[in-house]
């Protein structure tokens, strides 16, 4: 955050800054605070009562290799769906942008994924995807036994990825169009009458100024995969098989909004909370650094 | 088109087709599911192909939904929180990355941890507070040692309960602040070079300049208000009056309790009604992307 | 004066007499956890009850699936706005049991001159949502049990026109049907509640110790010590001989929709999926429901309900709490409720009296009704012993969810059966001291 040329007028800035604050004070950080606590207690669900066990949900939460495998699910899980929106979105942004036959018709086609609401995404995966009803029965038939998420782990967790992946890239289509279209039409221009051709001109110079777009991303993708990710997760595979697509947010999921244990799930949302800043500070520290802002 | 590259936009154009199919495969199950009868619907496997009781789903469903009053509640929610969260990011991150003061990471890094912690985590506390807005501050106050009772303000039943909370997260301000990074430090000292103040800035070169991640915003802003599910089906009881139509899907879609009709054609149906809104206002959104390409081409 | 304006005008002074007069109605919330079509059954039943009289008013709201409504009315009763009825299922009894949030309904019905016979529920019912001094909490509400589907076309091609009695005789039949060209003589899925607790109670066997937990939070699961384990590997091996597969939505097709289409000969199921079989199956489907197969015919037990009770909840008004005694009164009666609830759904009449109406009515003898007395038959099998009287486990739902993960694990073949399940059992086991522990001074009643 180095900007050369600021202004000074502090109480202007705060100013600018009270009303957001105000809100996540009020709607986030006074309700969270009380769940954080609760991971300090066993916290009964209709509240009367709560001891304070220091660390005990800690303890128990990290001792339990389950847990852990639920932490390297979960880091597969973020890393891949990120980078497969990321990619995929990027490049229809580009394709789009030169503006071809059809392209306001595709448009609005990349978008519509992010518009679908959740049941209907789980309906249609499952009806696409099911080994022995769905779309992909046909492969099945060809090769016995190769595609399995209802037994396979490995399956699920790619069936998952998928999903996630698919429900991300028209939010990283929208912004990454909204980038290139800040692009002067000029500099494209003059990069072609130099001869660059048009891959080379998104490597030289479309890339290089989409990167804080590309950041902001990256960031928000892989966030989005740790934190939001149960939705997709419970319509389909409802974490199995056999807790192969458990992901930390799921478990955090079940153990408090089904299991009702609330200090439970706030002892994980805060192993989980921890882990999203260690990687977002990783993020900020070592690939902000590559981003040139002008 | 800037050269003829004929070879590679044939690669390109077949391409982005196939990418628009696999897109696209999802919401045609759910246009097909949409379209068939009751008896159907519920084969498996379901048919490739449209049936012809599209219209007549869609009429089920919107009646059941009683879409014709909900419609209306979600594009106030959707349209407020699209218009306050855009208001009050750009504000915010433009006065953290063009005002020098001492706590502007912590500012930032402030908005921005309310990412990483889901709603359904917060639930049960979050209710609280928006049942007794002013809760917090009473509580403060009282820490303080000042015995001060402020009256109950509560956001249950009410479009403000709607809006508020999903006004207060971080998306918008981090895309502005990358946004802010990459504008030309030469243009704000120019502006201080002409002596203009920070908010003539901010109105007449920022704003202006950001217009395409503004509707990028928006678009994503709108949907993501439009989809709420959990927030309003907790602090709505006013079902009547506050309703929004994502809320509806409950009615209509089956939740997979034992026993309970599989009426996947009405649900289908009811989620392209839902849907129909948000695409709408990505179309007419994306048209001023164009138009602000056109203008930048001059 | 035009015509339609006299009309408008005495439209709207009819709207606002009848406005008035809903205002003058008292009113209270009624929240439930049903959705899409049965959720239509319930909203519609509050809007007959509206209409029934002039008093009172019930606002009902659905809250977008069972584990919502439980949330929400946690949420709720927090910040002190909590509706005055609640409708939950069956797995929520404990933490409602434990929640100080109650007002029991044994009591309630006293306080409010509500006339309920509590001995004409049926036992297998009533017992789940009582205390272990027998004390009912809750209004059972939506009721359902476990029975056996069949086709009994399958059947015929092994030459016999009677359902297996017991899990042995299937056995055999499904070898005999492997015989004669049927690739799926059986279907089956994780839900522990038809594998473990029906299974478990129907052979009067031990989920977990103290009485299935009524005894109090101290309760260990047991069931890797029972039959259930041989139980489990009966499934194992029918699945490797090819007897049996499993079909759950993630193979694309539910254990309903594979009964239903003809791809699987049997299956365990609620009586509720009874009417959506009937609305979904494939023309000419030949089948009919039955008791559950048991280990030993001689010592067959009672199951037990599913589905949700009505609980009324602490901190209203007495003006309220006599609204809600009329409503519990309306759908409680053996008309106006468990009729309705019964010919509307796939659920099953509650009391002695209630299936008296139906059956002397002819209801059972409609093709599309017939079967469904069979649930009947199950819940009221033998007198309720205290392994048969219900499961009350702390966070059941983690319990559900470890026979899940056992059976997924041992179907992978990355665990054999008796590894898996002792696994899952002392992975509940954790849970139930963890729950202990988070309720320790509190008595379970």
């Amino acid at each position: 955050m180095n900007k050369r040329a600021t202004f000074s007028n502090s109480w202007l800035a705060a100013a600018l800054l009270l009303p957001q604050l105000l809100l996540v004070f009020i709607f986030f950080y006074w309700p969270s605070g009380e769940a954080l606590w609760w991971s300090f207690t066993l916290e009964r669900p209709f509240g009367g009562g709560n001891e304070w066990v220091g660390f005990y949900n800690y303890l128990s939460v990290l001792q339990d290799s389950r847990y852990w495998g639920s932490v390297r699910v979960s880091v597969i899980f973020a890393i891949a769906a990120s980078a497969l929106s990321i990619l995929l979105a990027l490049m229809l942004a580009v394709f789009v942008d030169r503006r071809m036959r059809g392209h306001q018709i595709l448009k609005t086609g990349f978008f519509l994924p992010y518009a679908l609401a959740a049941p209907a995404v789980g309906l249609a995966f499952r009806f696409i995807f099911a080994p022995d009803a769905g779309l992909i029965a046909g492969i099945n038939r060809v090769f016995p036994g190769l595609w399995n998420p209802a037994l396979d782990g490995n399956d699920a967790l790619t069936l998952i990825i998928l999903a996630q992946a698919w429900s991300l890239v028209g939010y990283n289509f929208i912004f990454f169009l909204a980038g290139l279209q800040s692009i002067p039409r000029a500099l494209l221009e003059a990069g072609a009458m130099d001869g660059a051709g048009p891959l080379r001109r998104v490597w030289d110079l479309q890339l290089p100024l989409l990167a804080p777009t590309l950041f902001f991303l990256l960031v928000i993708n892989i966030t989005d995969s740790f934190v939001n990710s149960f939705g997709i997760v419970d319509i389909v595979t409802s974490g199995g098989p056999a807790r192969a697509t458990e992901l930390m947010v799921y478990k955090v999921y079940t153990d408090g909004f089904q299991g009702k244990d609330s200090s439970l799930a706030a002892t994980q949302s805060v192993i989980l909370m921890v882990l999203i800043m260690a990687l977002t500070f990783v993020q900020f520290r070592f690939i902000e650094r590559k981003v040139h802002y002008n | 088109m800037i050269e003829r590259t004929p070879v590679f936009d044939a690669i390109v154009q077949v391409l982005l087709v196939l990418s628009f199919v696999a897109l696209l495969l999802p919401f045609w199950v759910v246009l097909v599911a949409a379209s068939h009868d009751f008896h159907t619907v519920n084969q498996v496997p379901m048919p490739l192909l449209p049936g012809r009781h599209l219209f007549e789903n869609l009429a089920t469903a919107w009646e059941k939904g009683n879409f014709s009053r909900v419609m209306v509640n979600s594009l106030i929610v959707a349209i407020a929180v699209t218009a306050g969260k855009i208001a009050l990011a750009a504000i915010s991150a433009f006065a953290i990355v063009y005002f020098d003061f001492r706590l502007k990471k912590l500012a930032f890094w402030a908005i921005f941890i309310t990412l990483m912690l889901p709603l359904e985590v917060r639930i049960v506390p979050t209710y609280s507070v928006a049942a007794d807005v002013l809760a917090p501050f009473e509580a403060i106050l009282n820490l303080t040692g000042l015995s001060v009772d402020l009256p109950q303000w509560s956001l249950l039943n009410s479009y403000s309960g709607l809006v508020l909370p999903l006004v207060a997260t971080a998306t918008g301000t981090f895309l502005y602040r990358q946004f802010f990074m990459t504008v030309p430090d030469e243009l704000a000292e120019a502006a201080r070079m002409d002596g203009s103040g920070p908010l003539r800035f901010f109105w007449d070169i920022l704003l202006p300049l950001s217009r395409a991640n503004m509707i990028a915003l928006a678009t994503i802003m709108f949907v993501f208000a439009w989809n709420q599910y959990l927030w309003p089906l907790l602090i709505i009881t006013d079902q009547a009056n506050f309703a929004t139509a994502t809320m509806q899907l409950q009615k209509v879609v089956p939740n997979g309790v034992w026993g309970e009709p599989p009426v996947w054609n009405t649900a289908m149906a009811a989620n392209l009604i839902v849907l129909f809104p948000p695409v709408l206002v990505t179309l007419l959104l994306q048209r001023w992307f164009v138009r602000g390409l056109i203008s930048a081409e001059k | 004066m035009k015509p339609y304006i006299l009309g408008a005008i005495s439209c709207s002074l009819l709207a606002l007499a009848s406005a008035a007069n809903a205002n003058d109605r008292i009113k209270f919330d009624f929240w439930h956890g049903l959705t899409g079509q049965l959720g239509e059954v319930v909203e519609r039943q509050c809007a007959l009850f509206n209409g029934s009289q002039t008093e009172y008013e019930v606002t009902c709201t659905g809250q977008g699936g069972y584990d919502m409504a439980e949330q929400n009315t946690i949420a709720a009763f927090r910040a002190g706005e909590q509706p005055t009825i609640v409708q939950m299922y069956e797995i929520g009894t404990v933490n409602f049991m434990l929640s100080g949030a109650i007002y029991p309904a044994n009591q309630f019905a006293k306080d409010h001159g509500l006339d309920i016979d509590w001995s004409a529920y049926f036992p297998g019912i009533a017992n789940y949502y009582a205390t272990s001094t027998g004390e009912m909490w809750s209004f059972p509400y939506n009721s359902s049990t476990a029975v056996f589907y069949w086709n009994k076309d399958a059947w015929a091609k092994i030459g016999k026109d009677h359902a297996p009695q017991t899990w042995d005789e299937l056995g055999a039949d499904l070898a005999a049907m492997k015989e004669a060209g049927i690739e799926c003589g059986f279907a089956f899925d994780y839900d522990a509640w038809m594998n473990l607790e029906q299974f478990s109670a129907v052979n009067a066997l031990p989920v977990a110790t103290m009485d299935n937990g009524y005894g109090g939070l101290g309760a260990e699961v047991t069931f890797h010590e029972t039959p259930f384990v041989d139980h489990m590997q009966r499934y194992k091996d029918w699945v490797d001989q090819g007897f049996a597969r499993v079909q759950t939505q993630q193979t694309g097709k539910s254990l309903v929709q594979a009964f239903a289409d003809g791809t699987c000969a049997s299956m365990v199921h609620t009586i509720g999926n009874h009417s959506v079989i009937k609305d979904t199956q494939v023309d000419g489907l030949n089948w009919d429901v039955t008791l559950m197969p048991v280990i030993d015919v001689d010592n067959r037990h009672n199951s037990i309900v599913g589905g949700a009770a009505l609980w009324v909840l602490q901190g209203k008004s007495p003006e309220e709490y006599k609204a809600a005694a009329a409503f519990l009164a309306y759908v409680t009666g053996a008309e106006t409720g468990e009729r309705y609830m019964v010919e509307n759904t796939g659920y099953i009449p509650v009391t002695l009296p209630g299936f008296e109406l139906l059956k002397n009515s002819g209801f059972y003898e409609q093709d599309r009704f017939r079967g469904r007395e069979v649930a009947i038959a199950s819940l009221t099998a033998s007198d309720v012993t205290p392994l048969t009287r219900g499961i009350r486990l702390g966070n059941h739902i983690a319990i559900r969810n470890e026979i899940r993960t056992a059976m997924e694990t041992f179907l992978s073949g990355k665990a054999d059966v008796k590894t898996a399940v002792t696994e899952a059992a002392e992975r509940s086991n954790q849970t139930l001291r963890r729950f202990e522990q988070t309720y320790r001074g509190a008595e379970l009643p």
